[in-house]
């Protein structure tokens, strides 16, 4: 147990993110995550039960089912590390992915415009987060509480109270393309996934971004523009939001306006799963996916074993609080 | 300061809305002498939005004026929009009710005005004091899926079965459906049963689960809604394999699936003539004429057979659908079979 560590680098920040890739990083995870012993845990029980777990083809299954989740929960951890939350995701996800559908029912051979579109609206819903949050200095709680009501009031406007259907073909192609018998969602997820632990651990935005979490008023200090910084988490929040409606409409060619609804919640759990505390400043993107992975895990191994929903939900609450619970009382006996 | 604004806006809003919906009160004087039926909603679903065209168009053909209300799938609301029927004194109601257990009340206040209430597509728990009700038949819906199924896999084989929200009222029937029907094939087994919630964004995860896990032993596929069956197709299409789906309701992207082959059947629910159903009854009761208490909507099965003449009744062919709509509608409370419309093949 060498709890200095993560000090000896930038004495100066407090929760430092450890280096990615380094034998630093790899004992880190494991002190700072009992978490990955319970994931491990929990696949070794799964495989035991079912012989059909542990194989290539469910786990394509659980990473296709995860990639919209992935995307929502990246941006979510961005934000929870600036002491923020986003509450809004979900319905941004119906927002674009309606936007997405409409479009493309109305140009059915041209697909670049809709995508464009879809993530353009994202973006700017993840925008108007950020500027109530960082200029406005509007609670994030109640600024993205906006959001969610007003993106999913649109989502039905375009609509008309109702789903678009009819898509055309080439619009479900989108999620369905195979690169390198993957497909494209899932290689969206693992190229965010990375990206943003690079970033987040490497670049000097990553820095800013536990800064502002960590310590605000000592952020500011040091000359970090706060409210940009802000702004950012929020839209690249959106953005992602974007992305994942896009891969959603088209997975099932169609545009619900309920789509993605309770959504965040799933994301917001992956967050916290993955060891970040909502008060900022602590957390990792490779928790955030290592708790994604824990809920999407769960998921799938209690359909593969029949277990009926309302007793997955049951199962998949109690263990997600158990987890937590372990993860806090491992980082006690740490410290 | 901020504050102040934004609550002045709301209250503006909220003025201009009021205004606007006195406005067409007032407008409404061209209808007067004309038969007045206030109607409400649950909220605009395709489904409802289907049902108003079928409403207006019979509406207009019998030169009626609807009083068109949609709540927004909250209670409270739709009672206050009855309330404020009854005080406009229309002569009929027609409700697609939020929730069954509700609007007890306001039923007696319209009573007590000698005005009659109908509910359409769901009852109400204080159904004595309604004048009629149109309903559709899930039970019958459950059963008639699970019979294209079994005569699909010839009475045997391994199924599995996507279910509406657990305890909502068409799952309860539409699962109770299926279970009369599984009860005569003791050789179909059913492998799973849950929940997707009526989202194909959900079935599509929980069959590619379930695809995982049984394999090659899934021979068929039984979905509660067209929906969750979609769901169900694009996970089929994902693992590569193809097993008979069926579904239920009729919508444009299920009717498709019925002419491509990737669903063996369906059974409609046709928004449009249910709803104007519904409104013809009204009719019925406001002209004094006799009219049953329970209309009983049997959803048409629908097959490869038929399935273009409903694609045309439902989407390409639809406001020539409309115009025959009227005339149709009154035909079928003569003969009693309230979801005919003539498709060929639906008996």
């Amino acid at each position: 147990m060498t709890p200095t560590h993560s000090l000896t680098t930038h004495g100066s920040v407090e929760a430092t993110p450890p280096r990615a890739f380094s034998v630093a990083w790899m004992r880190d995870l494991l002190i700072r995550h009992a978490m990955v012993v319970v994931m491990l845990l929990v696949m070794a029980y799964f495989s035991y039960r079912s012989a059909h777990f542990a194989t290539l083809e469910n786990f394509q299954t659980i990473a296709i089912a995860a990639a919209p989740f992935a995307l929502i929960a990246l941006g979510q951890t961005l934000v929870i590390l600036t002491g923020g939350i986003d509450l809004s995701v979900g319905s941004v996800i119906a927002l674009s992915a309606m936007a997405a559908a409409a479009i493309a029912k109305d140009h059915p051979d041209r697909l670049a415009p809709a995508v464009l579109v879809a993530l353009l609206v994202g973006l700017l819903a993840g925008s108007v987060n950020g500027l109530l949050v960082s200029r406005l200095d509007v609670p994030p709680f109640i600024a993205t509480l906006g959001m969610l009501t007003t993106a999913s009031g649109l989502a039905y406007v375009i609509g008309d109270g109702a789903p678009i259907n009819g898509l055309p073909a080439n619009f479900g192609d989108i999620a369905n393309t195979r690169i390198l018998g993957v497909q494209a969602p899932v290689l969206v997820m693992i190229l965010g996934i990375v990206a943003l632990a690079v970033v987040m651990s490497r670049t000097s935005y990553g820095m800013r971004v536990y800064a502002v979490g960590g310590n605000r008023v000592a952020a500011e200090l040091t000359g970090i523009k706060v409210p940009r910084i802000l702004f950012s988490v929020y839209a690249l929040s959106g953005l992602l939001a974007g992305v994942s409606g896009v891969i959603l409409a088209s997975r099932v060619s169609s545009g619900p306006p309920n789509l993605g609804s309770g959504y965040e919640l799933d994301a917001i759990a992956a967050v916290v799963i993955g060891g970040a505390s909502l008060m900022g400043g602590r957390g990792t993107i490779w928790g955030t996916a290592l708790g994604l992975l824990l809920i999407q895990t769960l998921n799938n191994g209690l359909d593969l074993l029949v277990v009926p929903a309302y007793w997955q939900n049951v199962i998949k609450g109690v263990l997600i609080a158990a987890a937590v619970a372990v993860d806090v009382w491992a980082n006690k006996r740490r410290t | 300061m901020f504050r102040k604004t934004l609550r002045l806006l709301a209250l503006g809003g909220c003025a201009a809305a009021l205004l606007a919906t006195a406005g067409c009160g007032g407008a409404g004087d061209p209808g007067a002498g004309k038969t007045r039926v206030g109607v409400t909603v649950y909220d605009m679903s395709s489904f409802i939005t289907q049902g108003k065209e079928g409403m207006e168009a019979y509406a207009e053909a019998h030169d009626m004026q609807l009083l068109w209300n949609s709540a927004g799938n909250d209670v409270s609301t739709q009672a206050g929009q009855i309330e404020q029927l009854v005080n406009q004194d229309v002569d009929a109601i027609v409700i697609v009710p939020v929730q069954a257990d509700s609007l007890g009340p306001q039923l007696a206040q319209a009573k007590a005005k000698d005005i009659p209430v109908l509910a359409v597509n769901t009852t109400l728990s204080s159904s004595s004091s309604l004048a009629a009700t149109v309903l559709p038949d899930d039970v019958k819906a459950g059963e008639q899926e699970m019979e294209m199924m079994a005569e699909t896999l010839g009475g045997t084989g391994n199924i599995v079965i996507l279910q509406g929200p657990l305890g909502s009222s068409p799952e309860l029937d539409r699962t109770k459906g299926i279970q009369n029907v599984l009860a005569k094939y003791p050789d179909i087994e059913v492998l799973a049963k849950d929940t997707a919630n009526w989202k194909r964004d959900e079935a599509v995860n929980k069959t590619k689960n379930w695809l995982s896990s049984f394999g090659g032993r899934i021979d068929g596929i039984v979905s509660e809604n067209d929906d969750m069956g979609l769901g169900a197709v694009q996970a089929l299409k994902e693992a590569g394999r193809k097993v008979p789906v069926v579904g239920i309701d009729g919508i444009e992207d299920g009717l498709r699936a019925v002419q491509s082959g990737a669903f063996i059947g369906s059974s409609l629910q046709h928004g449009r003539v249910e709803l104007a159903t519904g409104l013809a009854v009204a009719k019925r009761i406001i002209d004094g004429e006799p009219a049953d208490k329970e209309y009983t909507y049997v959803m048409p099965p629908i097959t490869s057979e038929n399935v273009g003449t409903i694609l045309q009744h439902v989407v390409s062919g639809k406001e020539q659908f409309l115009r025959q709509l009227p005339a149709l509608v009154d035909e079928n409370l003569k003969t009693g079979d309230i979801a005919n419309e003539n498709a060929r093949g639906a008996s």
